[in-house]
Order: structure tokens, then sequence, then C-alpha cells
């Protein structure tokens, strides 16, 4: 696992929360139009400034995917050629890539899956419950942050190999289920507290079990927050390279990070190839943004939770 | 990195051959019952020509009813993770293919399947003594030498020509030439990243020296000698003519690719690979490559300079699952008649094994210049520990950059030495 | 979203304490706060730790027994067992090397965490007051840059300062500055270190950005408007209303963040693999380069042991803050 993928983490859909206070957007509409015409150029200039820089290396990425070979190291750049798709032919053609995507697919989801279920249940208990243990599992969980997984890769390849589970889409799956759980814990715990008890014991007034309230009030509440965390969860797990690695060296048991690096071989460096293949991998977690930005917002108004 | 000369395949990438082998044979997976065998062989990608291996595998199942033999092909990336612990699993795959420079780090471990009982019947006796040293251990073989290549000088004829300048066989006609070109054209002269080491390691074998030297049963560093500092002033000598930067090595960003179809380089140091690599790309981008090919000129004009052997080694797993199968495999493989049919199917751009399976070489291509060096081809010392000093941060690498900036060579050198010394007998 | 403000804001500082906090030891006697207790929670907490203590707590103590180990390439592959006590951690530091480094990857750490906040914080701050096209596109370019997979941010970044093609060489030239043909931006353990916080800062802001916009907009508007009509200035807004109201979300993230760049290995390695001379190795790229890759697996999970320890040594204020928090809830 390496540090941009955890950072990648759960930067959220930026418009998720409702103002909290029902009567001012339209107060503070009418104040930002007053103050955009006094001096509302210079934040979009500098937004687009700040647009452009994010956006350059990336940028870089997608036109390289689509340069011809000769073209990506150039001493004057080139900003302008003849796009062509072969790099994208050269990427997906290789042997069993279906598979690999196959086989991402069904850990990542799992994992992430997995990972909400069993932290949603963790979480409550330590937002909603006092029990003996508590403090020490919310340090336990804030330290499990903290795992060294790259260099766990040699003790977990140990115990796998000791369990005969080498090979196994499931033991990956469980290992990165085990990676995530930590974070999901922590933030599904914030969106926890964040729905007023009030709600809760309200439904319980009417009659509702304590299940019955948890499924029906909270839980929709929480789906925003849910989804969100998932998003954190879905990178870490789609990128993890140094495990999957050695843990399972059949071919039909890899995932697309080992594909993701095969452009670079012996013979040179296929980089239209390489950054063909990082755009393709990139988009699924682009496209669960956008996803997940619209359905955080629809899942929010649903309640006035927050006033 | 060695892994760019285990992977000197030559021709066959240049023709843009991929091997891939692991497609075809995936049906019988399960080599369990009923007298039917799987025998899983790990090739390094782009080692093995398709067709050859295609070729070689039907007639070792016709001779082995029920056998299916299954080739991997393994990325280059964590190879060495890889290695280690899958030797170490209860099923590994049953023939690996190993690099020169790495067999004999497996090959204490252990996990390989000791080989000196068939010396005979893997025709020891015709290996090219080049290739063998990297085989055994201890008087131990744990391997068979499959194939190796060397480097040569490639230049673009007609800035040569244009400069009036002949192939050199001495080094001074070589700085002579060099100084030519850079006076009489536009062209760089030569290109040579500072931390080519493979090229420094063959300079200082020139000189006598070597890289690490015996000292007792440990190993030390020895690049803080006269002989490990007047190498390294000749890699400077011809460092001033060339533009490349003293922080890289060929292949960031690989010269064959990168830097060569752009043009205006009028010679540079390479494998066969290489030189097809370059022209390929050349003529995609519409242009024609006019390459010709001398070995790296010696200190005098009867010897051509040392240079190193890269290549790979074909081993069989100590804890394979069919191990005389496995056996019966490379001995097939690595046979003078599949040698021949290999440096074919490599258009000779790779040295097979023996003498006798080699095929002689078209005038004027990379594999002459290659072969007429090849008698001079040593490798790294050959200890387990080697395997350690190569990984980055490779101190001779730095101690390249460091000298070529302007460092005492004594002072760049002790500290490389300590290195050296410190991960070379690190088992 | 939200996932750290939204969640973490009241956990955290909801101003009146709805509840008088029961005692920070013992379950409160009260019904309303600690509901029924007894198996409950055990059971919903029990899937969790269960797999914490299977598959973290489990590998993190057979990765302390193979610190104590020599595991290498011989023993791994022989399956033996040879003890050396603590020999991989003598070796790891009596390294001349290691304290230096330690203190490279703190000040490394510091430089970038600021960076990183700041500009996070700064950039969350413009989300909030541009109108709602411009944050679109701001945002969208925010996260594909973070989006983008890691072997493609290096090796852009790596192609941006190559000293040969490298696209800043050619800004720096256009712009008319000398000595830019073929300037080596990688050329001390300093200006590599700067470009690996740059990769860091620009792949992290992201994060740190967009979840403070999302935390600005949970702040009541009528809040900013008071503080304006008592005369207050911008900085003192933040100051007085943002920050507080937005602390939790700033513990947090700064406590992600100095773990995330602490951990940070690859974007070293893959820009000059700790380069020229060693000068710009962090911890993990000093254990990776003295453990992993030579293979000596026991001096690996020697150094991975140390780097915990330092990290919690340097993070225990942390913790107990963010305890403090729990017994005030």
């Amino acid at each position: 696992m390496s540090h941009p993928t955890t950072l990648a983490g759960p930067a959220g859909a930026p418009d998720a929360v409702t103002p909290k206070n029902g009567g001012t957007p339209g107060r503070d509409a009418a104040r930002a139009k007053r103050r955009k015409t006094l001096r509302g150029i210079w934040p979009n200039v500098l937004a687009l400034v700040l647009a452009a820089l994010f956006i350059f290396p990336v940028y870089w990425m997608f036109s390289t995917s689509f340069k011809p070979a000769t073209e990506v190291l150039t001493k004057t750049p080139t900003f302008f050629f003849s796009p062509t798709f072969e790099h994208y032919g050269t990427a997906t053609e290789v042997d069993l890539f279906w598979t690999f995507v196959r086989n991402s697919v069904l850990v990542t989801v799992g994992a992430v899956a997995l990972a909400l279920v069993v932290a949603l249940a963790a979480s409550f208990a330590i937002v909603r419950m006092r029990f003996k243990g508590r403090k020490g599992l919310v340090l336990a969980v804030m330290m499990a942050q903290m795992a060294p997984w790259e260099v766990m890769v040699i003790v977990m390849y140990l115990i796998a190999r000791d369990a005969e589970v080498l090979n196994s889409i499931g033991f990956l799956t469980l290992i990165y289920f085990v990676m995530v759980l930590p974070f999901t814990i922590w933030t599904l715990r914030g969106f926890i507290a964040a729905v007023p008890k009030e709600l809760e014991e309200a439904a319980m007034i009417d009659g509702c079990s304590r299940t019955q309230a948890f499924m029906k009030v909270i839980f929709p509440l929480l789906a925003p927050g849910l989804m969100s965390t998932s998003l954190f969860g879905f990178i870490t797990a789609w990128n993890e390279f140094a495990m999957v690695l050695v843990l399972n060296k059949d071919p039909e048991a890899y995932t697309l990070p080992l594909w993701l690096t095969q452009f670079q071989s012996a013979f040179g460096n296929d980089w239209g190839a390489t950054m063909a293949a990082s755009s393709l991998f990139a988009l699924p977690v682009l496209l669960l943004f956008i996803f997940l930005q619209r359905r955080a917002v629809g899942g929010l108004s649903a309640g006035a939770v927050k006033g | 990195m060695k892994r760019k000369l285990i992977a000197a395949i030559g021709v066959a990438a240049m023709l843009g051959v991929s091997a891939c082998g692991s497609d075809s044979d995936d049906s019988g997976d399960n080599g369990s019952g009923g007298g039917d065998k799987t025998l899983t062989v790990w090739v390094m990608d782009g080692s093995a020509p398709d067709e050859w291996v295609t070729e070689l595998n039907k007639e070792f199942e016709s001779a082995n009813e029920g056998v299916t033999v299954k080739i991997q092909e393994q990325q280059w990336n964590g190879i060495q993770e890889k290695i280690t612990t899958s030797l170490s699993e209860d099923t590994p795959p049953d023939v690996i293919e190993l690099g020169n420079t790495q067999t004999a780090g497996y090959a204490v471990t252990g996990g390989l399947a000791d080989l000196t009982d068939m010396k005979a019947d893997l025709g020891y006796d015709s290996w090219i003594e080049g290739m063998v040293s990297s085989t055994e251990i201890d008087g131990k073989l744990f391997a068979a030498p499959w194939y190796a290549a060397n480097r040569a000088v490639i230049y673009d004829k007609s800035i040569f020509e244009e400069a009036g300048v002949e192939p050199p066989t001495t080094r001074e006609e070589w700085l002579d030439g060099l100084k030519k070109i850079e006076k009489e054209t536009d062209a760089q002269p030569l290109y040579l990243p500072g931390q080519s080491w493979y090229i420094y390691a063959g300079f200082l074998w020139d000189e006598g020296g070597d890289l690490a030297v015996q000292d007792g049963d440990q190993w030390k560093g020895s690049l803080a000698t006269p002989e490990g500092e007047a190498a390294m002033n000749f890699y400077k000598e011809l460092a001033a003519y060339t533009n490349a930067p003293t922080d890289i090595d060929e292949s960031t960003p690989q010269q064959s690719t990168d830097i060569i179809p752009k043009g205006d380089v009028a010679s540079w140091i390479g494998l066969g690979w290489e030189a097809g690599g370059a022209q390929a790309a050349i003529e995609e981008a519409g242009g024609e490559a006019d390459f010709g090919y001398f070995p790296i000129p010696g200190k005098s004009a009867d010897q051509p300079g040392h240079v190193f052997f890269g290549g790979s080694n074909l081993a069989v797993s100590e804890r394979s699952q069919n191990k005389e199968l496995a056996q019966e495999w490379l001995k097939l493989a690595t046979s003078e008649k599949w040698m021949k049919k290999y440096a074919e199917a490599t258009g000779g751009a790779l040295l097979p094994n023996s003498e006798a399976a080699q095929v002689t070489p078209e005038p004027g291509s990379f594999a002459e210049a290659m072969v007429k060096a090849a008698d001079v081809g040593r490798i790294t010392p050959v200890t387990p520990g080697w395997a350690n000093v190569e990984t980055d941060p490779n101190p001779i690498k730095q101690y390249m950059t460091n000298v070529l900036n302007g460092s005492d060579p004594e002072k760049a050198g002790k500290d490389a030495d300590t290195t050296i010394t410190e991960r070379i007998n690190q088992g | 979203m939200t996932v750290q403000t939204e969640g973490v804001t009241p956990v955290a500082e909801e101003p009146p304490p709805r509840d008088p906090a029961p005692g920070p030891a013992e379950p409160s006697p009260r019904p309303r706060r600690s509901l029924p207790s007894g198996w409950l929670p055990y059971v919903l907490i029990g899937p969790a730790v269960v797999a914490l203590a299977v598959f973290l707590g489990y590998p993190l103590i057979r990765n302390v027994i193979v610190s104590l180990q020599q595991l290498g390439r011989i023993e791994m592959i022989s399956r033996t067992t040879v003890w050396t006590g603590l020999g991989n951690y003598t070796e790891l530091l009596q390294d001349d090397m290691f304290w230096t480094v330690v203190a490279r990857t703190f000040v490394f750490m510091a430089v970038n965490v600021v960076l990183i906040m700041v500009f996070g914080t700064l950039i969350g701050l413009l989300l909030n007051r541009l109108g709602k096209k411009m944050r679109m596109v701001l945002s969208i370019s925010l996260v594909l840059a973070w989006a983008m997979p890691i072997v493609a941010s290096a090796t852009v970044f790596r192609w941006l300062f190559d000293t040969q093609f490298g696209v800043m060489n050619w800004v720096m030239r256009s712009l008319g500055f000398e000595g830019y043909d073929q300037h080596n931006w990688f050329d001390t353990g300093f200006s590599t270190l700067a470009i690996v916080t740059l990769l860091i800062v620009w792949a992290s802001v992201p994060f740190v950005a967009l979840n403070m916009y999302a935390g600005l907009t949970t702040i009541s508007g009528e809040l900013y408007e008071a503080a304006r009509m008592d005369g207050a200035s911008n900085a003192r807004i933040f100051r007085s209303v943002v920050f507080p109201m937005l602390k939790p979300f700033f513990l947090i993230t700064t406590f992600l963040e100095i773990i995330w760049v602490f951990k940070a290995f690859a974007q070293i390695y893959a820009l000059n693999a700790g380069g020229p001379n060693r000068e710009s190795e962090t911890l993990p790229v000093f254990a990776y380069v003295e453990g992993m890759s030579q293979m000596q697996f026991g001096v690996a999970a020697a150094a991975s042991v140390l780097t915990i320890l330092l990290l919690m040594i340097a993070m225990s204020f942390y913790f107990r803050l963010i305890l403090k928090q729990e017994d005030e809830q």
C-alpha cells in the first residue's frame, strides 16, 4: 500500500453537506454576489490557476497515453500531436486482462462491503454504548492506522503459506478488508455520532425496537457516510500491489496493479502503455467519486438531520 | 540493473516478437490425478521466443505422455521476492530462469536442485567457459547456462563517415575518433550516461582489477584501487564526449528508444535488443537507421575490451513435485539441438550455451561485433552476496556519479567499497 | 464530505454537551446513555475485534518475532529459524545513518504536513468562496489529482523534472532563465526532497481541501454574519469562528497526514531511490534499502517495529488529546 492510495481517502463530495441552517443560503448567496462584484475576480483567477496546477500531471498522463512513442519524451514538450489509440490496445490486449479485472473487482468490492458491515456494527457500539474496553478499542483502532502493511508482506506471506491459502482471492479480500477496517470504523464512528441521539430515541418511543430504530432511522441517514467512507476503502484495495505480488503468483489470481506495472520491462519501458493503463486504472475511481457525490447529496437532503 | 542484461534477447525482441507462453497451456492446470502431470516453467518476460518454446514443449510433451508444460512468464517487477518466496513453497515452479549474477544467491539456499550428477547428461563439457562459472558453487552444479549476451558499440554510419572516422580497434583510436566527430559534426560523439556500471566493470577488468575480491573467506569491495581509478579515468575521458547526465543509467530514460531515435548521436554502447529497439523506433518515426557495430576497443588492437556477460541460467527447484521431469525438460531445453534453434530464433544476437550451437552471425550485424568480444566476457563476482550489491542504491553507480562530478576517486571509492563489503558478505 | 467533518465535528465539541458527560471511566448509570449494555456491544464489536486480532494483531506479533530472527533468502527457503536476539535492532541503531535519517524524516514530515494543512485549508476556504461553476472546476481537478495512480504520478513527476527532457527545464528556458539546458533537479538530497515534497503535497492537498470545504459548509452562515457585524476581519473570523468549529477536523486530519507522510515510501523511492548518496532517504526508504531490498527480512521487521515506536512516541500527545475527546463525549 502506498501513501497516495491512503491519502486518496475519503476526500468527499464537496457538496455533500447541506448548510446547517435552512434560512441562510439565500442571504449567503446574496452576500456572495455582492462580494463577487466587488472583488470577485481574484478568487476565480486563483481557482483557475490552482485547477491548472493540480490537473497538469493528470493531463500529462492522459495526453501521453495518446502520444506516439517517439513523442513521449522530447526536449521541447509536444502539446499537439496526432493521437493514437495504440497504447490502449497494448494495455488491454494483455493475456488474462479480464481475469485481472474480475479479480480486482471481486477483491475490492468484497473488502469494502465487509469493512462497511463490520465497521458499522463496531462503530455503533463505540458511539452509542458504554462497555468495558471501549476506550481500549478506540485506541486500538487509532493505532491500527499506523500498521506497516508494506513490511508485513513477508509475515503475511508466511502465514498464508502455512495456512495454504496462497493464490487465494478470498484471503486477499480478507487482508484488504482489515487494511481498510480501522479507517472505516474511525470515520463511521464520526458519522454515527453526528446523527442526533434524539432521533433514535424518538423512534423508540414510537415503539420501534432498537434494531428497527437503527434500520429505519439511523441507517438511511448514514448512507452518505457509508458511501464516502467506502471510497477510501475502494482506493486502498484497488491500488494494493505489494501483498498480491507475493501472495498470488498464479496469473489466474493476479489483480490489476500487477498489470499496471508490467509495461515497464527489461526491454525498455512502454510509457504509452503504462500511461494508458494508468488512465484506465484511475477511471473507476473517478466514476465512483462522481457517482457517490451525487448519491451522497441526495442521501443527506433526505433529512434535516443536522438542525 | 542486471535485469536489462538478462533479458538480452536480441532479434526476437527487435522484431517485436513478444513471447507469450502463458496463454497456451492453461488447460492442464490440475496436474494431480490420473498420471497427468503439469510442469511449470518460469521464464522472464521476453526470454523465450514464442515459437521456440511452443515447439520445444510439443516435443517434450510427446516424449512424456500425460505431461503438460505450463510456461509462466514473469514480470521484472519484484521478481526477487517472488522467486525467494516461491522456492520456499511446497509446490514451487519446477524450472526457473535465473539471472547469472543471481544464481549463486539461490544456489546456497538449498532451494535449487543439485545437478552435479547430471553433468555428463547436460553436456557440461561443451558449455562456454564464461557462462559456466555462474552455475557452480563449491564445485556443485545448480543450474545449466541458457544464454548470454554482451555489449558492443553501436554507431551511426553516416555520422562516422561525415567525420571521416573508421571503427576503432584501440582506446586511442576510439578517443581520437570521438574528438574528430565532435570537431567535424554537430552530433553528440558518444551517449554515455554516468552510471553505466557494466561498462565501467569492463574497463576495470581491462586494468586487471575487479569489483570485489576475495579476502580470506570474506569478500571486499575493490574500487579504491589503482585499477579502479584508472578504469574510472578512462570512463571520464569518454564522458567528455557525451551530453548525458552523470546520475542516470542507460535505462532512465531508455537510451535505445528515448534517446537514440531523436538523432544526432554518433555512437552509444548497448545490447542487441537495444540496437533493434532503436532501429524499430527510428523506422516507426519514418526515419532510417544505418547502424554499424564494433566491439568496445581494448587497450591494444589484439584484444577487444572486456565486457560484462549478461545472461540467464535454468535451474530446477529442490521442492519440485516433478523433479525428474523438470530435469528432463531442462536437459532438452539446453541441449545442443534446442540451443541451436534458440540461437536461430534470436538471430544470433544471443549466445547459446555451447559453441556448437552458435550460428554464424551475418557480416555487419550486431551479433558479429558481439561475438568478437565474447571471449573476454566476464561476470560479476560469483558469490551469494553479489545480488545484494546490485540493489538500488547501487554503490558502484553512486561512485561513478561522484567521480564524474569531481569527487576524489580514492575517497569515493572507499565509500563505495565499504558498502560493497558490507552487502556482499551478507549472504 | 463529510467524512471527517460531518463525522467529527459533533463528536468532539458540540458546544453545549447534550448530556452532562458520564464519568470518564465507568458506564454511567443513566439509562439514556448506556442503554442496554451487557452482551450487545460485545456482539457488535466482535467481528471487528476478531478481524483486527487475527489479521493485524497476530501478524504484528509475528513481525516482532521475525525482527528477532535472521530471516534472509537462505532461512526463508530452507525454512529454518535462526534467532539473533536483538541483533537486528543493534545493527540498525548502530548504523551511523540511522539517527540522521530519523531526524530527516521528522523534519520532512513536519514540513510536508504543515504545507499540506496550510494549502489544504486555504484551498478549502477558497472553494467555499467560489461560485458554483468555478467550485466544480476546482474540485474536479482536485479529485483527478487524487485518483491518479502512483505509478503514473511518480513517473510524470520524474519526467517533469528530467534533466534532458524535463518540462520544467523547458519552462525555465522559455522564460529566459540561463543554465536550464540540462539542469539536474535531483542534484542534491535537499533538491530531491523538495520535489518529493511537491509531489506529496500535490497528492495530499485535495483530501484536506475537499474535507475542509465540506466542513465549512456545516458552519452556519449566521455565525459569519454575526462575527462580521461585530466588525471582525477575515483572519479574525477564521481564528475565532472557523477554527474552533473545525478543531476536531484539524486534529484528525493532521493526525492522518502525519501517519501518511511519515510512512510515505513509493514517492521518494520512485523519484530518486533515496539518492544521491542516500541523502534523501527517510525512515521507510532506509528500512527498505537495508532490509527488504537485500532480503534481510528480519532487519526489515526490526526497522518497522522501530518506526512504529518512534511514531507512537511522536504521536503520544495526539492519542491523549483524542482520548480526552472520548471522555468528553
